[in-house]
């Protein structure tokens, strides 16, 4: 079966096909805005144009059903080793949602560690990886990173990653499907790394 | 009951007033012992079991009065045995006739509020406030059956004119029973009773007396508060005090400090890279960093040259935080980058084991008694306050606070009274709450 990006991308070459056979390049491109192809569902082209409002399901690139991996808050933005990155800008976070200077100790806006009521250094959380250590502890299954997809999303590529597992049951709770995974594991959930490549 | 405490069936007035008298007083106290009894058996049972039933009733209770909902009432479809005023000594009877209607149980029920306030008894698990609240019913009990003829002296007639003007009285009732359901809706979720104490972070208890550090202009210094009359000591400057008994260990530039906190006389010193004592006298344990390592070691400070005991090591940029030490039982948390962990070792066999692990969260500051473990889990949407029995699988949550703005700190526990440090970073407050369970 067709994954839906792929009859979404076919309904919108289609579309822009027809319309450009009637307009001129410069009318064909005016009308071919990313409203116009956003309500045609062309998922790819509409995200290069607005990223930023992508009908994906629930981040920019994402549009299968498969919800995200657990993560600190709310987004499942990591880094390319797998550990939680703050979704608005990509700055390290711990297993709180705190974020972290390179050393792993929780800063405040300005940079400086966090204290405790005596003046101390607040200790250094836990910092683990959303798909081999809070999946794996949370459903008790194998998790690993396995396969990628690619989208251009605020002008950057964007790495959507499937955390697999061998469980028959994604983290919606219904059937897992095979996705990208190998090995005869399947998408449990998603995850996402902004490369900061331009595109 | 108006028609039974007459001068008639009494034989004049004084037996009356004796009579009426000892009827208030007997149903005064039935109903205090049977709150007092519902408040205990609430004490022994989970206070959020019955906060949940007592809500649930309450709610059904409301619909009943309203009319809305037919549910039939647990009751004793009886009067007062009327032969007692034949068979007994009037003092007998009329406080017989008053613990029987104080009770509540023993006859008919025509609102379902007695049901409610039962469970309500339950929830508190407070036998002292429980008794106080059902001796209000016994009381009204006793009004019930001398009011009516304070104008009348025609007692029957006057009850009938008062029923009369009761049709507002089920709708009354119906409204302040869906009040009840949204009080107990919404007390504490996790069941305990929670209380500020005011500033201070670093509890410290044992039995009733409560010690914290605190920062007064700039100072650390430590407050130790017995229970009243007992005046309040402060030890300054001071930081991370643990107590037993009179005996109070806590931190300062030097080290670790063991003092008798009553009469301000020091018992040990021990001078060097210390911290984060925990006392149960003559042991004590501490951290110990040399830099590179911190240790939690434990040591008998009878002795002139305590052996020391290394427990627990981590590298530097790990922690074992604050240690708990009380009825032969020493805790502590680890906390590394890959996880964090709550262990307890039980001193007399020598065993240790973890009470809680993890990968992602944060498990932190626990205080321990012979029976219990209290600490803190930190998660991104707040932390909790968790509380197992030792030995049990079961874990409780005592009490939680939501964000990431303020959290829950460091904790004591003594009996059934967890203190824990609220802290808000942001603006430096940190105050002692102390949960009743």
């Amino acid at each position: 079966m067709r994954r839906p990006d792929g009859l979404l991308d076919a309904a919108a070459r289609a579309l822009s096909t027809r319309l450009a056979s009637g307009m001129t390049r410069r009318s064909f491109l005016g009308r071919m805005g990313g409203a116009v192809l956003a309500a045609t569902g062309g998922a790819a082209v509409a995200a290069a144009v607005r990223p930023e409002k992508s009908e994906a399901f629930h981040f920019c690139g994402h549009i299968w059903t498969t919800g995200s991996c657990l993560n600190p808050l709310g987004l499942p933005r990591i880094d390319k080793n797998g550990f939680p990155l703050r979704p608005s800008d990509g700055h390290p976070i711990d297993n709180l949602g705190r974020p972290v200077n390179s050393e792993g100790w929780a800063v405040d806006g300005s940079g400086s560690r966090l204290r405790s009521p005596d003046g101390e250094f607040l200790p250094r959380a836990p910092r683990t990886r959303l798909c081999e250590d809070w999946t794996n502890e949370h459903y008790k299954i194998g998790g690993v990173m396995q396969g990628a997809w690619y989208r251009c999303c605020g002008g950057q590529v964007r790495k959507l990653v499937d955390c697999c597992s061998y469980s028959k049951k994604r983290i919606n709770g219904d059937a897992s499907l095979t996705g990208y995974c190998f090995d005869g594991r399947r998408v449990f959930c998603v995850l996402y790394y902004d490369s900061g490549l331009k595109c | 009951m108006v028609e039974t405490f007459t001068p008639a069936v009494c034989g004049s007035r004084s037996p009356q007033r004796l009579a009426i008298a000892l009827f208030a007083l007997a149903a005064l106290v039935a109903s205090a012992v049977l709150g007092a009894t519902l408040g205990f058996v609430g004490s022994l049972v989970g206070t959020r079991p019955a906060l949940i039933a007592a809500a649930a009733l309450a709610f059904l209770a409301a619909l009943r009065e309203a009319g809305i909902l037919r549910l039939p009432l647990p009751q004793s479809r009886r009067q007062v045995p009327e032969r007692w005023q034949y068979e007994l000594p009037l003092p007998l009877w009329s406080a017989g006739y008053g613990a029987g209607l104080g009770l509540g149980f023993l006859t008919f029920q025509p609102v379902a509020t007695f049901w409610v306030a039962c469970a309500a008894a339950l929830a508190l698990g407070k036998p002292a406030v429980a008794a106080g609240c059902f001796a209000l019913y016994g009381a009204g009990r006793a009004f019930m059956a001398v009011w009516p003829r304070h104008r009348e002296p025609n007692g029957p007639a006057a009850v009938e004119r008062l029923v009369g003007r009761a049709t507002v009285v089920p709708r009354a009732n119906a409204i302040v029973l869906g009040l009840a359901v949204v009080l107990l809706a919404v007390a504490p979720a996790a069941g305990a009773a929670v209380t500020s104490l005011g500033r201070g972070f670093d509890p410290a208890a044992d039995g009733k007396t409560l010690a914290r550090a605190r920062i007064d202009s700039g100072t650390l210094k430590v407050v130790v508060a017995p229970p009243a009359p007992d005046p309040t000591d402060t030890v300054s400057p001071a930081n991370a005090p643990a107590l037993d008994g009179d005996y109070l260990a806590y931190e300062d530039d030097q080290g670790i400090k063991v003092i008798d906190w009553r009469h301000d006389s020091p018992m040990r010193e021990l001078d060097g890279p210390y911290s984060h004592p925990a006392l149960d006298y003559p042991l004590l344990a501490y951290i110990r960093n040399d830099g590179a390592h911190e240790r939690l070691v434990l040591a008998d400070i009878s002795k002139p040259n305590p052996d020391e005991r290394v427990i627990a090591s981590v590298r530097s940029a790990a922690d074992l935080g604050r240690p708990a030490l009380r009825g032969g039982r020493l805790a502590w948390h680890r906390i590394v980058r890959g996880g964090s962990s709550i262990y307890v070792l039980d001193l007399a066999t020598n065993k240790r084991h973890a009470i809680k692990r993890t990968n992602v969260w944060m498990e932190a500051s626990p205080s321990v008694t012979s029976r219990r473990i209290v600490w803190v889990e930190h998660r991104p949407q707040g932390s909790y306050l968790r509380m197992k029995w030792l030995g049990s699988k079961r874990t409780k949550t005592l009490m939680h606070v939501r964000g990431r703005k303020t959290l829950l700190w460091t904790t004591a526990l003594t009996g059934r009274t967890a203190y824990v440090t609220r802290w808000t970073p942001s603006t430096r407050k940190a105050a002692v709450l102390r949960v009743h369970f």
